[in-house]
């Protein structure tokens, strides 16, 4: 388990804020945690898996792919601000996110 | 009782322009979109022209595409969409005042050419560019449109296929509009490669001269690229959004030659059975045509059978219908060439305007039709023909008519 800290709270936050910035071509001002990615941003799920990724390789996360699946299926994820907090209790708990239900 | 079914927009890319607009006033002046490939180096190669569309492509899509979903996306399914969305922006169609379930997307597609010739590849998105429904998936996403959204593959007859499905779907009312055509490119080292070895392709390295269809000495076709949309409408949902009409599609007709996996039927007997085909579904009469946009695709077998297939659906009169071929300008553009060949075909009926064949100074003499050798011309067109045949024995011939 890793403490969040609020220094690992402000990186995920700034990562998810640049990433759909740069990949939906939006002013990253324009972006608040309830703005809803597919709607909004017009985003798409790919980008989910995308933010996954960079967050295993940065905080080196045992968590597989199948796991967070679950997750999301009874904590859907449509804003930016569900999708951080998903993130960081990704980097808390790993694998052992299913547990918390 | 069947609905009438009308071209309410069109757009094209082709080797000869980016748009609709580009691409009919060069076919009008009669230029030549073949030149040595670029898009990689095909030396090496025993055919190394093509009729590439403009290298300014890249910059002119990113006017249309996400960065994000231009990576998504094959260069060619980039082509169908900036393809499609400029058609329906100049077709003025608000998706909000329509209702979307009874909206489609049916596309002509061989591949999206996931191809070594693709630039920046990744294996990231592999299955997204490969997957031969992502044109049409991608501009149904674009509309939000509900209802059917798929793709027809019948080689170089592809996109003409997808229209008569598209014709279908409209008169039967199941539709009330279709965004149909297709784009392709298979200007790749492979695939180059390969129709050299079916002696199918012109390997006559002057780009000038190499596509020259009706020639005598024609020696194979030159492989083009692009994209072509139409957007096929019911009558009613036109006049309802007050669309401004180009041309009727009155008929078609799709035939299997069941004979050879690559050459055409003797005598052109199957191509007489498709023309004559889409003439009785359309309600036409031989007499009424008034021009042939011929598939010609300066192949030794493809321009006599069409040649005698023309003849033996209109006997002596084959000799007052010009009769030409696109390709001689803008190359073989493969699952594009049906719907391209379309909107040139509908270009010239509402411009009373016919464009060339060119490379045209030496006739093959057993090839005796008026083939509208390298000049445009000016000639009165109520209704014409658009020819599309393909390996594996897919035919189809579309007729329009004028509006009125």
């Amino acid at each position: 388990m890793t403490e969040i800290t609020d220094t690992i709270r402000n990186e995920v936050k700034d990562i998810v804020y640049q990433f759909f910035a740069e990949q939906c071509e939006v002013d990253i001002n324009e972006i608040n945690d309830n703005t809803t990615i597919i709607s909004d941003l017009e985003g798409d799920s790919l980008m989910f898996l995308e933010l996954i990724e960079i967050f295993k390789k940065k905080y080196d996360l045992d968590i597989e792919l199948k796991t967070v699946g679950k997750y999301v299926l009874k904590h859907p994820v449509d804003t930016i601000g569900q999708l951080i907090g998903t993130q960081l209790l990704m980097i808390r708990h790993g694998n052992k996110i299913l547990e918390l239900d | 009782m069947k609905k009438k079914v009308l071209v309410t927009g069109m757009n094209m890319i082709t080797a000869l322009g980016l748009d609709l607009e580009a691409s009919w006033e060069n076919m009008k002046a009669g230029k030549n979109g073949v030149k040595r490939i670029t898009l990689f180096d095909p030396e090496g190669l025993q055919t190394q022209v093509a009729a590439q569309i403009p290298d300014e492509f890249g910059e002119y899509a990113a006017g249309f595409i996400r960065k994000r979903t231009t990576g998504q996306m094959t260069r060619v399914t980039q082509m169908a969409y900036v393809c499609a969305t400029d058609a329906v922006r100049q077709a003025a169609i608000d998706f909000e005042q329509m209702d979307r379930s009874k909206c489609a997307v049916i596309l002509g597609v061989v591949s999206t050419a996931n191809t070594s010739a693709e630039q920046g590849t990744t294996l990231k998105n592999t299955v997204l560019k490969s997957m031969n429904n992502a044109m049409s998936a991608w501009i149904s996403l674009e509309y939000k449109l509900l209802g059917p959204n798929f793709t027809v593959a019948s080689a170089c007859a592809s996109s003409a296929y997808a229209m008569g499905i598209a014709y279908d779907m409209i008169s039967s009312g199941a539709a009330d509009l279709v965004i149909t055509g297709g784009a392709d490119s298979i200007i790749n080292r492979e695939e180059i490669e390969g129709f050299n070895e079916l002696y199918a392709l012109s390997v006559n390295p002057d780009p000038e001269k190499a596509s020259r269809p009706f020639s005598r000495d024609r020696d194979g076709f030159v492989i083009g690229e692009g994209a072509g949309m139409m957007i096929l409408e019911s009558e009613e949902s036109a006049r309802r959004r007050h669309a401004k009409i180009y041309a009727e599609l009155a008929g078609y007709a799709i035939t299997s030659e069941a004979y050879n996996i690559m050459a055409p039927m003797k005598d052109g007997e199957g191509i007489r059975h498709t023309i004559s085909e889409a003439l009785k579904n359309a309600g036409v009469k031989p007499e009424e045509v008034d021009y042939i946009n011929a598939h010609g695709t300066s192949t030794t077998l493809n321009d006599m059978y069409e040649t005698m297939a023309i003849k033996k659906v209109f006997g002596e009169r084959a000799y007052q219908v010009p009769v030409s071929s696109t390709k001689s300008m803008i190359g073989h553009t493969v699952g594009a060439a049906g719907v391209i060949e379309a909107i040139v075909t509908v270009m010239s009926i509402l411009h009373d305007t016919i464009t060339p064949t060119i490379h045209l100074d030496d006739p093959d003499p057993e090839l005796d039709l008026d083939y509208v050798p390298n000049q445009a011309r000016k000639h009165v067109i109520n209704c014409a023909i658009s020819n599309s045949f393909a390996f594996g024995g897919h035919n189809a011939t579309l007729v329009f008519k004028k509006y009125a």
